[in-house]
């Protein structure tokens, strides 16, 4: 189903605001359950199993530092007289991940757009064009600053440096290493990016003209009108609960 | 026994439809001298970093001096083959020229004095001395490019795949850079050369193998 990008960030806008403002796990799963299905709605094809999956060892921190700080609940381990996990701190961490989930699913959804789309809706909400031109600039140089991180790492390894096996401390000198070249590099591709931008006239005219206009059409309102009203009687329902 | 053997490896990345490496069979003996060249975007580039096992082949087996390249590590990789990726600015990770050339020595256990011999013969060698203690992302890509060099031929690796070394290279350093990688062949080391400077290659590789659209198209000897 091919809708405006607004009424994407509206819709990954409910799903954000709510995963915020809900703290009970039986709320939250109807909002990620809700989450999924506009995902398969449409159409948006997310690893989801692998991102749960990363996230597994996050939610286990999480569980046991909710414990550590929550005092309340019983406590379900202790060893040496350290509360390391309550029942309390388990459901007050697993919140937390179901709200990490729903944050990065609401997001993932806006992020699976056309990024010139996206600026183009941008601009239309009120955005400066050169706020929304950098927000665009910005999620297309994502994947180029992994893959350059990733080229350093292995050109550091077929070097001869084994990271699983070096100490520690080691591994972070070589991380900090690494760190130097990249930073370097973004700066410099920041650097050459405006001068190109210069040299092509960027801003040169207030007036800026699109090439393709973004345009609501029936089916972004009818889609608008059914997720503010799902939200208006989740909201009701739970306040009468 | 070769000690680089493909067996119809081929590798496709992701959301493309045609494969970059198509069923390509070849083998490299130790101490061999081989240039794969062909025209840009032939798969030559995909096939170096299949063989040193920056890529995993979706189809077909890599061994390395008779073991599939799976059951080696990146450094145990790179203590046999060192490999000079086309862009140099990603190999380049230390504040001085110096210290690049010397951080695999270090790690390899080589002695401080035997390490400072090493590095100094090749500052000199390459005319790059000057430039010691130069930051090396604020150098030129061509001096990036010997750099990168530098670093990889002080390892002495058993062999040396190199993706483009010419790309930005002066004629004069061309001509050093190939008098250097005749000695070092002489001596031992094999030489896996991907280019498209059919020139550069034309005396130094008694073997040129031709590539197009992923596949192998001629090999000779």
């Amino acid at each position: 189903m091919n809708i405006d990008i607004r009424t994407k960030l509206l819709i990954s806008a409910i799903f954000s605001g709510m995963a915020l403002v809900y703290q009970k796990i039986d709320y939250l799963l109807i909002i990620l359950l809700f989450n999924i299905l506009t995902l398969a709605l449409f159409k948006i094809r997310i690893k989801l199993l692998l991102c749960i999956k990363k996230l597994l060892y996050m939610s286990v921190i999480m569980i046991v530092l909710q414990s550590m700080f929550v005092r309340t609940g019983h406590p379900l381990l202790k060893p040496g007289g350290i509360c390391l996990l309550t029942d309390d701190g388990i459901i007050y961490g697993a919140a937390i991940f179901l709200r990490f989930i729903i944050l990065i699913l609401s997001g993932l959804f806006v992020l699976n757009s056309n990024i010139s789309e996206l600026t183009r809706g941008l601009v239309k909400l009120g955005m400066p064009f050169e706020i929304a031109f950098m927000i665009q600039l910005g999620a297309r140089f994502i994947p180029v600053f992994f893959e350059e991180m990733g080229e350093i790492l292995n050109s550091v390894q077929l070097r001869g440096v084994d990271m699983r096996k070096i100490y520690k401390r080691k591994v972070i000198k070589v991380y900090v290493s690494i760190f130097s070249p990249i930073i370097y590099s973004v700066w410099d591709k920041a650097e050459k990016l405006a001068i190109l931008l210069e040299l092509r006239g960027f801003r040169t005219n207030p007036a800026r003209t699109y090439y393709r206009e973004v345009c609501f059409k029936k089916i972004d309102y009818v889609i608008m009108i059914l997720y503010v009203l799902w939200a208006a009687v989740f909201v009701g329902i739970t306040l009468v609960r | 026994m070769c000690f680089i053997c493909l067996n119809s490896v081929s590798f496709t990345y992701e959301g493309k439809k045609t494969p970059a490496v198509d069923d390509v069979s070849i083998s490299f003996d130790a101490g061999e001298s081989v240039a794969i060249v062909g025209l840009n975007g032939s798969g030559k580039s995909t096939l170096a970093r299949l063989m040193v096992g920056l890529l995993r082949p979706q189809e077909g087996k890599i061994t390395l001096s008779g073991r599939p390249i799976e059951e080696y590590s990146l450094p145990e990789i790179g203590r046999k083959l060192g490999f000079v990726l086309q862009n140099p600015s990603h190999m380049l990770f230390n504040t001085s020229v110096y210290n690049e050339v010397a951080f695999g020595l270090k790690w390899k256990g080589e002695k401080r004095r035997e390490a400072e011999h090493i590095c100094c013969d090749y500052l000199h060698y390459f005319d790059i001395w000057d430039l010691r203690d130069e930051l090396p992302f604020n150098l030129s890509q061509g001096q990036k490019q010997i750099v990168v060099l530098s670093a990889i031929l002080a390892l002495e690796p058993e062999c040396l795949i190199m993706d483009e070394p010419t790309k930005n290279i002066d004629n004069y350093r061309k001509e050093k850079l190939k008098k250097l990688l005749l000695d070092i062949w002489a001596r031992g080391t094999g030489l896996i050369i991907i280019t498209h400077d059919y020139d550069f290659v034309d005396n130094l590789c008694a073997r040129k193998i031709y590539m197009a659209d992923g596949r192998i198209m001629a090999d000779e000897h």
